[in-house]
């Protein structure tokens, strides 16, 4: 089966072509049927694979050759490694979910069918993403996964905040895929070849020179943290919200954003062999954990609240690569990709009963009014705050163990804050929403099944994707087997679950003090606040700096390039057509009919011909 | 005598002949030019025929051709100058306008 | 600078009588005096070839340019009518342009000839025998193409000056 992993990535192709050529006759039933079945087929593959690759702990290669360049060969295909697999599971796990979800939260648009395409075409983008064997075949798909992204975010063209966030997260994303390119570049000239295998055993064999492996090893941090929105390009993802909720979901919560924590992880020897990139992963991830998780702690829109819990557990994720918890992060990823994609998909469901309102001081009481969606959204919210036994709980530990015992004790103590930060920030978004009393002005209605049952999946493995790696360390064992890299066996002390748990424990219970018990009255989030209130509400005025430090400063710059280009370029083009003209006007005034004026003319070219022709030899 | 004196005086004659072309404006005159530029040809045959390179009576030969062909060209010359005049009732050459663009 | 001698003083008195009378041809006013004073260059040229040793050459172009052209140029003159006198017109641009380019003409010419090596003993006076051996053997078939080109040019010249008639 596992020879048959390149078939994955095709079927949601198949469905693009599909969908996008039958984009305008197709019924929403038949456009979802199509793209839930090339997701399916994806998955049943998947499946497939993944219990072939439990079994048999090889890595499978197959590549064709590409490109030839000079004596070096670009080839194409796949790879089937164990992280790899785990990625086509989930990816191809939460995308089908997504799809079927995405049934219901898109009943009635006018583009159905083309969401259904684009929907398909980032699935393809990224379940290929995972498979590639080469960097510049990872590059192409990063690619294709970030057009994805952006076609969807501005899917709702009409709104101009769609359309302005879709931007962003292209530009922003850009500057981080111009590092990343860069290392490619860097790696090819080096090392001689894209293949990760051999860059891999350059680096292992000594044959490249510590600087350069840390300046590799940041530049691809850097197209990471650009994917994965860390500090300072997180500003894309909060924004990405504007796009439709499943794709929220899917893309900006469960995989595409993690295609940077992936990459990481891919390229995770070069980080090994660089002490310096491992310290400056592990900084901007802890960094980027706090900092966004301070921010969620005030945010008033539902999306954005999960928009930056998602930074913060990207960061958590970053944080755990850095301080060599490779299995620790990746373990993460994996349950965050399950237990933030329900929370997103119960948010839409919540979005959805309050008639598309996001703002969440305009919810509230909605646990009487749904229950179903409440204790989902409550299962995703212990997930996330790390209440045992979910699934949050031991990836969290894992990860702050890592820090521990790599003896980054600042980055321990910020992550143990963070997580406290988070179980608090998750849970007044909880009582907002479903304590209290409704305070919307649109009645609620009911969310439709097709939406409850994908999120009931998602909560299953919310719950217990947990125990792949406890009480045994199964899960490790067979994702670092046969790649080189050391999983962290080492016994927990036993005070961390007990201290973090206590910590999740005290936040939710902060927060029901604060939000849950006295109904909050909605003017009281309406004073400005101090000024702390304020920095955060403002995310830090992240947006506004770069406003001014380099968006007008561009604009500036484009405005002296746009006078450059009126009077100067403008100037000497319309000085050459002028010229021309001119000259046109003189040979207009030669075809005169005079035969003596057209013998003057042949003359004249004839003595230009020969003087040309024989000059060299008559100036002797 | 060297072969560029004969050269020099055939250019001359050439160079006189093509300025009438250019610039006289009766068209009789304009095939008298003509003619001159032949003759200027032809004086280079001859001076080639006795100083060339390769020598040979060649040359001659040549320039008895070229004076047949002159004949030729001033006879249908003038028969076009003729036909022209009858119609258009001139020969002044700036009042043939007729290849204006 | 050639030595001075009979034929250097010969060529020197043809080539003055050649080119005063190309330049009169062009200075001249009247178109009759053009004509005339063309037939004198014809006449020099002729000499010319009688110092180059082509004695039939010479007769053939007096037969030919001063007899037959000339005196078809005299009838194209008197069949025309012409405003008798060539009145400048002011085209003072074109004929600068043409004194230019042909004074630029006659330098490169000049230019090229005096840096050609022409190399090379004159040849033996090729006699009006070997001529006609040359040209009745050596060139026969263009001698009768050119017959043919003078028959063709004959009746298109009649039917050029006819056709006008006929209407």
């Amino acid at each position: 089966m596992i020879k048959f992993a390149w078939i994955i990535p095709l079927f949601p192709l198949v469905a693009f072509l599909l969908l996008m050529i039958g984009r305008r006759k197709l019924s929403e039933g038949a456009a979802a049927s199509i793209g839930v079945a090339g997701v399916l087929a994806s998955l049943s593959l998947s499946v497939a694979v993944f219990l072939e690759r439990l079994q048999s702990p090889s890595n499978y290669v197959a590549t064709f050759d590409w490109l030839r360049i000079d004596q070096v060969m670009v080839t194409m295909g796949i790879e089937v490694d164990a992280l790899g697999t785990l990625m086509l599971l989930v990816v191809s796990l939460v995308s089908f979910l997504v799809f079927v979800y995405a049934r219901g939260y898109m009943r009635g648009d006018q583009r159905f069918s083309t969401f259904y395409a684009y929907l398909s075409l980032f699935a393809f983008a990224m379940l290929s993403l995972v498979l590639s064997p080469n960097l510049l075949q990872i590059y192409l798909f990063w690619e294709l996964v970030g057009v994805g992204s952006f076609l969807l975010i501005g899917f709702w063209t009409f709104k101009p905040e769609a359309k302005a966030a879709a931007k962003k997260a292209f530009v922003v994303t850009r500057i981080g895929d111009v590092a990343f390119f860069v290392a490619i570049l860097l790696t090819f000239w080096k090392v001689g070849s894209l293949e990760l295998s051999q860059v891999f055993a350059a680096v292992e064999s000594g044959q490249l020179a510590p600087e350069i492996v840390t300046t590799i090893a940041i530049l691809i941090f850097i197209g990471a943290v650009g994917k994965s929105g860390q500090f300072p390009l997180h500003t894309w993802l909060p924004d990405a919200m504007e796009g439709p909720t499943p794709v929220s979901a899917l893309i900006h919560a469960a995989t595409m954003v993690a295609a940077g924590v992936y990459l990481v992880a891919r390229t995770y020897p070069l980080f090994l062999a660089s002490p310096i990139a491992m310290d400056v992963v592990a900084y901007v991830g802890v960094f980027t954990a706090i900092f966004a998780a301070t921010i969620a702690l005030v945010q008033n829109d539902i999306k954005r609240v999960l928009a930056y819990s998602t930074v913060s557990q990207l960061g958590y994720m970053m944080f755990a690569l850095g301080s060599a918890g490779y299995v620790a992060g990746i373990f993460h990823l994996t349950t965050h990709a399950f237990f933030k994609a329900l929370l997103f998909l119960a948010a839409g469901a919540v979005i959805v009963s309050c008639q598309r309102q996001q703002d969440i001081r305009q919810m509230g009481g909605l646990w009487a009014k749904n229950r179903t969606v409440g204790s989902l959204f409550l299962i995703g919210a212990l997930a996330i705050a790390g209440v045992p036994p979910l699934s949050g709980f031991f990836s969290k530990d894992a990860i702050l163990l890592a820090a521990y015992q790599d003896g980054r004790y600042i980055v321990f103590l910020v992550g143990v804050l963070a997580a406290f930060l988070t179980a608090f920030y998750v849970f007044r978004l909880f009582f907002l929403i479903f304590g209290g009393s409704y305070r919307g002005k649109e009645p609620v209605v009911s969310v439709p099944k097709v939406m409850v049952w994908p999120m009931i999946i998602l909560a299953v493995f919310a719950v217990a994707t947990g125990f792949v790696n406890f009480p045994t360390d199964a899960f490790a064992n067979w994702l670092v087997e046969g790649n080189g890299i050391v999983a962290q066996t080492a016994s927990t002390p036993w005070w961390l679950p007990v201290g973090m748990t206590i910590l999740s424990i005290i936040g939710i219970a902060m927060a029901w003090i604060l939000y849950g018990k006295r109904s909050v009255a909605v003017s009281s989030f309406g004073e400005p606040g101090p000024l702390p209130y304020r920095l955060l509400a403002r995310k830090y005025y992240v947006d506004e700096i770069y406003d001014r430090v380099f968006v007008r400063s561009l604009k500036g710059l484009g405005l002296i390039l746009q006078a450059f280009d009126r009077f100067i370029i403008e100037g000497l083009v319309k000085g050459i057509a002028g010229i021309i003209s001119w000259l046109g006007r003189i040979g207009s005034r030669l075809q005169n009919g005079q035969a003596q004026s057209y013998v003057l003319v042949s003359l004249i070219g004839l003595i230009l011909l020969v003087v040309s022709f024989t000059a060299g030899r008559l100036l002797k | 005598m060297p072969v560029t004196s004969y050269l020099v005086l055939a250019a001359i004659l050439f160079c006189i002949g093509l300025y009438g072309v250019l610039t006289k404006r009766n068209a009789v005159i304009v095939l008298l030019s003509i003619e001159l530029m032949l003759s200027a040809a032809n004086i280079n045959f001859v001076a080639f025929s006795k100083y060339g390179l390769y020598a040979n009576v060649t040359g001659q030969v040549f320039s008895l051709f070229s004076i047949a062909v002159t004949a030729a060209e001033a006879a249908v010359g003038l028969a076009i100058l003729i036909a022209l005049y009858r119609r258009r009732g001139t020969v002044e050459m700036d009042q043939f306008h007729s290849l204006k663009g | 600078m050639p030595s001075v001698s009979g034929e250097f003083i010969a060529f020197f008195i043809l080539a003055v009588m050649a080119i005063g009378g190309a330049v009169f041809m062009i200075n001249f006013t009247r178109v009759m005096h053009m004509a005339l004073a063309l037939v004198f260059t014809f006449l020099s040229i002729a000499g010319i070839f009688i110092l180059l040793d082509a004695e039939y050459l010479a007769m053939v172009q007096i037969l030919i340019n001063v007899g037959a052209v000339s005196v078809l140029m005299v009838f194209g003159i008197m069949l025309t009518r012409h405003k008798q006198e060539e009145k400048p017109k002011a085209r003072p641009l074109h004929t600068i342009l043409s004194l230019l380019g042909v004074a630029a003409l006659f330098a490169v010419m000049w230019r090229i000839f005096y840096t050609t090596p022409f190399g090379g003993d004159p040849a033996d006076p090729a006699t009006v025998q070997s001529l006609g051996e040359s040209i009745f053997k050596q060139h026969v078939i263009p001698l009768e193409l050119t017959a043919v080109l003078l028959l063709v040019a004959l009746v298109g010249a009649i039917i050029l000056a006819k056709r006008e008639e006929s209407k």
